[in-house]
């Protein structure tokens, strides 16, 4: 090792110290030159990364209404795993070939009126070679006329069909308009077409000029306060982001936005998708699907919530408060041993006993300690322990019902 | 004549002939560049020849230039080996330019704002060229740094070269240290995903426990009560600006100091008391020019091709999810050159651990040289001096030791193992459960049960008696409830438990064996358990993986599983609510005229109390593209 750091001659260190400079260089080089790939590697990966994480919090937070698998819920929310959100538009792939067919009639007639004048132009009547080249064009533009009129039929029966196939969607508000319509001759001029137009996906539908992304994101930046009329027994959607009010970070409603978006399966929509999804929240026709809204959050109005379990009668179960201590909520990651939170261990013992003692809680019953302890964890903080580890947001991820069966497990606790 | 006022390269060529006037006006740049040396010095220099002109032209540029006028014009040939210097005040020298140079190109790609910096760090990665090199760099450099500077205050230590005349420049040093500390750990906030976000609030909040100050403190650094976007902009401010500056300052004065004092010699190379690193006879000295200068060219070549070649291979900068104040993460522990405070935190006060005591031990390492004033350096006379050395080594690797997540913070061990299979990508590592291939990943329900393979039965009927137990004595139906409770989709939750399909997914197989051995290892606390994993569709090229442990519920207090006399641990017995009977049968009413409630156990077929039922569960996706197992 000696011998190698210490080279003796110094041509010999000029030359192994270029030897480095070079071979450094070279690498360098080589890895500028696969940088492209890594790069491209790296966003797919992050992507997928961003999906996983938007999963965790779509079955944390949206599954509630939206449905676990995005199929939305009955008069809470619609389906986001659907394929009108993601323009996948059947029967509008048949107007539109009808609509390409009826221009192509129009030409077809027009250059057969064309040759018909020209046959029977009496002043400059075609010599005998032209008549029959016209009529030899007028057959074979007749034959192209049958054939268009042939797919005019196919589309139609096709849309037919189509529309027949989506009448359970349908049911399920796919079209909450299309009964304006329904009973008018289908085939007749472009009124579907027009319908179509304006309702064929999700976006046309709501009037939306930008790409989905930016209208997944601004919904769940934003919520949807309107929505409360559609669905008459929700509470309409809330502003999820940050800057508008909600819980998210701004790279979160990102990571929920792709999750949703990879809802999309491209070409590969089926009129059967349709089915499965509730698409204004209407009741599925089978009615399958939950029909109760969630219970509102408890909120951080610690004599409130008090008072709201006097009145509405809650009563905690000491049983599924542990479930929701050691699981759902996972109060048990840190509040054991004493470590870095009080142990969950003779909690009840050290309120009743030394907590209430202290003169900032003369008045306070043990609920009301505990309560607050839960929905305010700023408030008061145990010396020894640090401040601002435990998080703020159990009072709007608990339900009333929920924090009154926790307090009553930590009662127990002597 | 020119019309210049002053002679001109073509009154040169006028007066000696082109080919002349061009070579000695290279001649005359290049001594001027090199503020000494011409050409033919430079060609004798490093042509190893000794210099044909007097005075020494060598020994111009230290005494006439800026760059070399710090730098000593010739060593002491005793000191210019490995031994005593391994080279690790040079190196610690390298790093802090190494770190400028590379921080400094990360800082065009930085803003340090909570909302923008995590997304920076995602640019960096993803689109700047070689930025991910650049970041991996700067990051293994400061290690470096960290661990370099420590092993030069060691090897000073250990050859007692804090003896006077040195004992600022030992005093200097320390200084360094601290600052290289704090630069550092400085420098950890700034990506802001959730390893920065919560080594740096540990850190910060040791702060705290300060008497008197201690909130103050704490708030000046944080910039509020929560490390937010003042916190981010005071730690970046630090860590690009205060602390550099300090660092330069100071670096300045420790190696004025180092030079005028000399390099001090290896101990038995001078007499006992005596300071001799200033006087080098003839014979001895190597000069900076040319021997020191091309070693330090080598070096630097060298040592930034090492440092090449690990960030291409083998250490890549740790980026963890977003930070986010409201989760914490299992097991999170300070930057580990900090280790041992955080060790030294579990023995008890906060104040004296966290405070009092890293502050007693640098104080002590700052007086040092003031403390031990015995004359000798040599080892065998040192022997004090020396063993409160190794003791220094042992007991901070001992506290590090303690200061790591898996001593002395207990979570309970269900959870510990779902983390330790399921945990994201840190520090190079992942849980073991995230790297089954895609593929492999088929749809269903399987049970470690399935790992309890006795010989006269086949998989397919061990599954088979697996399914009817649990299907008999509720647990899997516990299970369900647990799935339903934790959002798995209606139409997702599994029938039955089935076998693995260990052919076709091999690393699943060995998935489900690891969470077996893991079960195992700890039968007092999970007597009777059995874990689960359930894989089920979630959207295209996206899976979810559910864990679930269920086991008998034990008695634990103090995070100790309580055991009755045969040793065996404390069950906790199921128990349900039955209408009171009296000794005839019948129910008893309360005065409200409702039946009076009274809690039994359960009992099974034979009377025998049934233990109450734990289950626990932890879910997380998978998405094709997200490559843990590449």
């Amino acid at each position: 090792m000696g011998r190698l750091l210490f080279i003796r001659s110094i041509e010999g260190r000029i030359l192994a110290g270029i030897t480095m400079f070079v071979g450094m260089m070279i690498l360098v080089g080589w890895v500028a030159i696969n940088e492209e790939a890594r790069m491209q590697a790296f966003v797919r990966q992050h992507n997928g990364r961003s999906i996983e994480r938007g999963a965790e919090l779509f079955a944390s937070l949206c599954a509630e209404c939206h449905g676990e698998e995005g199929y939305g819920a009955d008069n809470r929310a619609p389906g986001l795993n659907n394929p009108h959100l993601f323009g996948f538009d059947p029967v509008g792939l048949q107007t539109a070939a009808i609509t390409n067919a009826n221009r192509a009639l129009v030409r077809l007639n027009k250059d057969t009126d064309r040759l018909v004048v020209e046959l029977t132009d009496a002043e400059n009547p075609p010599s005998a070679e032209r008549q029959n080249e016209i009529i030899a064009e007028v057959e074979a533009l007749e034959t192209q006329i049958e054939e268009q009129q042939a797919a005019i039929e196919a589309a139609v029966a096709e849309r037919i069909e189509i529309l027949g196939t989506l009448d359970k969607a349908v049911d399920n508000g796919l079209f909450p308009q299309w009964e304006s319509i329904e009973d008018s001759d289908r085939t007749a001029d472009n009124e579907v077409e027009v319908f179509f137009n304006t309702n064929g996906t999700r976006l046309s539908q709501v009037g939306w000029a930008g790409d989905l992304h930016g209208y997944v994101v601004t919904t769940l930046i934003h919520g949807r306060p309107g929505s409360a009329r559609v669905y008459p027994s929700g509470t309409g959607m809330a502003a999820w982001s940050q800057t508008a009010g909600g819980p998210l970070r701004q790279d979160q409603i990102e990571d929920l936005a792709a999750y949703i978006l990879n809802y999309d399966k491209g070409a590969n929509w089926t009129t059967e998708d349709f089915l499965a999804v509730a698409q204004y929240g209407k009741p599925l026709a089978d009615g399958s699907l939950p029909t109760e809204p969630p219970p509102p959050p408890a909120g951080d109005d610690v004599l409130g919530i008090l008072a709201r379990w006097d009145a509405d009668e809650i009563v905690g179960s000491p049983v599924s408060g542990e479930l929701l201590y050691d699981a759902e909520f996972g109060c048990t990651d840190c509040h054991r041993n004493g470590a870095s939170a009080p142990d969950t261990v003779g909690t009840f013992t050290r309120i009743s006993t030394e907590r209430l003692t202290l003169p900032q809680f003369t008045g306070y019953s043990v609920e009301q300690y505990l309560v607050e302890s839960i929905t305010r964890p700023g408030d008061y903080v145990v010396d020894s322990y640090s401040s601002g580890l435990m998080p703020t947001n159990f009072g709007v991820r608990m339900t009333d019902q929920q924090l009154a069966d926790i307090v009553s497990f930590l009662l127990t606790q002597e | 004549m020119t019309i210049l006022p002053f002679p001109s390269f073509l009154d040169d060529v006028k007066e000696k002939g082109f080919k002349k006037a061009v070579f000695e006006g290279i001649d005359d740049s290049v001594e001027r560049l090199t503020a000494g040396l011409n050409v033919q010095d430079l060609r004798e220099a490093f042509r190893g020849e000794s210099a044909s002109r007097r005075p020494n032209p060598r020994l111009t540029p230290h005494a006439d230039g800026f760059w070399l006028h710090m730098r000593p014009s010739y060593f002491n040939r005793d000191v210019t080996g490995m031994y005593p210097t391994f080279r690790l005040g040079w190196l610690s020298s390298y790093f802090v330019f190494f770190e400028t140079i590379t921080g400094i190109l990360l800082m065009l790609w930085y803003t340090p704002s909570p909302e923008i910096a995590y997304g920076d760090m995602l640019t960096i990665l993803s689109n700047v060229p070689l930025g991910q090199l650049m970041r991996d760099m700067h990051r293994l450099g400061a290690e470096f740094m960290v661990a370099v500077v420590a092993l030069h205050m060691m090897r000073t230590w250990i050859t007692g070269s804090y003896k006077k005349p040195r004992q600022f420049t030992w005093f200097s040093g320390l200084i360094l240290l601290v600052i290289t500390g704090f630069l550092s750990f400085s420098g950890y906030l700034l990506p802001w995903d959730q390893l920065s976000l919560w080594a740096v609030t540990i850190g910060a909040s040791m702060a705290e426990a300060t008497p008197v100050v201690g909130d103050q403190v704490n708030l000046l650094l944080r910039g509020a009560p929560e490390l937010g976007a003042n916190g981010l902009l005071r730690f970046y401010l630090l860590h690009v600006l205060a602390l550099p500056a300090l660092l330069f300052v100071f670096f300045g004065v420790h190696y004025y100091k180092v030079v005028i004092h000399g390099h001090s010699l290896p101990p038995k190379k001078e007499n006992i008391g005596e300071d001799s690193a200033k006087r080098v006879p003839l014979d001895k000295r190597v000069y900076f020019i040319p021997d020191m200068l091309t070693y330090e060219m080598f070096w630097l070549g060298a040592t930034t091709f090492i440092i090449t070649v690990l960030c291409i291979w083998f250490y890549h900068a740790p980026l963890e999810n977003h930070a986010d104040p409201q989760v914490t993460p299992l097991g999170t522990t300070a930057p580990w050159y900090f280790l041992w405070i955080q060790g030294a935190l579990k023995l008890g006060d906060k104040f004296f651990w966290g405070v009092a005591f890293p502050t007693i031990a640098l104080g002590g390492l700052a007086l040092l040289p003031y403390l031990d004033v015995t004359p000798s350096r040599r080892f065998a006379h040192r022997r004090f001096m020396l063993t409160i050395a190794m003791l220094l080594v042992s007991v901070s690797t001992v506290l590090s030791y303690m200061g790591l997540a898996k001593f002395a913070v207990q979570t309970s061990a269900e959870t510990e193992i779902v983390h330790e299979l399921t945990f994201e990508p840190a520090h190079s590592k992942v849980g073991i459960g995230r790297t089954i291939p895609f593929d492999q990943m088929i749809v269903g329900a399987y049970t470690t049960a399935q790992t309890h393979h006795q010989d006269d039965m086949s998989t397919n009927d061990m599954i088979a008696r697996i399914n009817a137990e649990t299907a008999a004595n509720g647990q899997f139906d516990q299970m369900i409830q647990e799935l339903k409770n934790q959002h798995l989709g209606a139409n997702q939750l599994p029938l039955r438990f089935r076998s693995v399909p260990a052919d076709e997914a091999p690393k699943l197989m060995q998935v489900m064996q690891e969470f077996a051995h893991h079960l195992e290892d700890v039968p007092e606390e999970l007597p009777n358990v059995w874990g689960a994993l359930v894989i089920t569709d979630n959207q295209g090229g996206l899976k979810r993986l559910d864990w679930v442990v269920s086991w008998d519920t034990v008695l634990i207090e103090g995070g100790n599983v309580q055991l009755d006399e045969a040793g065996e641990p404390s069950l906790v017995y199921a128990t349900e609510q039955v209408a009171m009977t009296d000794s005839e049968g019948n129910p008893v009413l309360g005065d409200d005229g409702e039946a009076v409630m009274e809690e039994v156990p359960v009992l099974d077929e034979d009377g025998n109390p049934v233990p109450a039922r734990r289950i626990y569960s932890d879910h997380l996706f998978i998405h094709q593209a997200s490559a843990y197992f590449d």
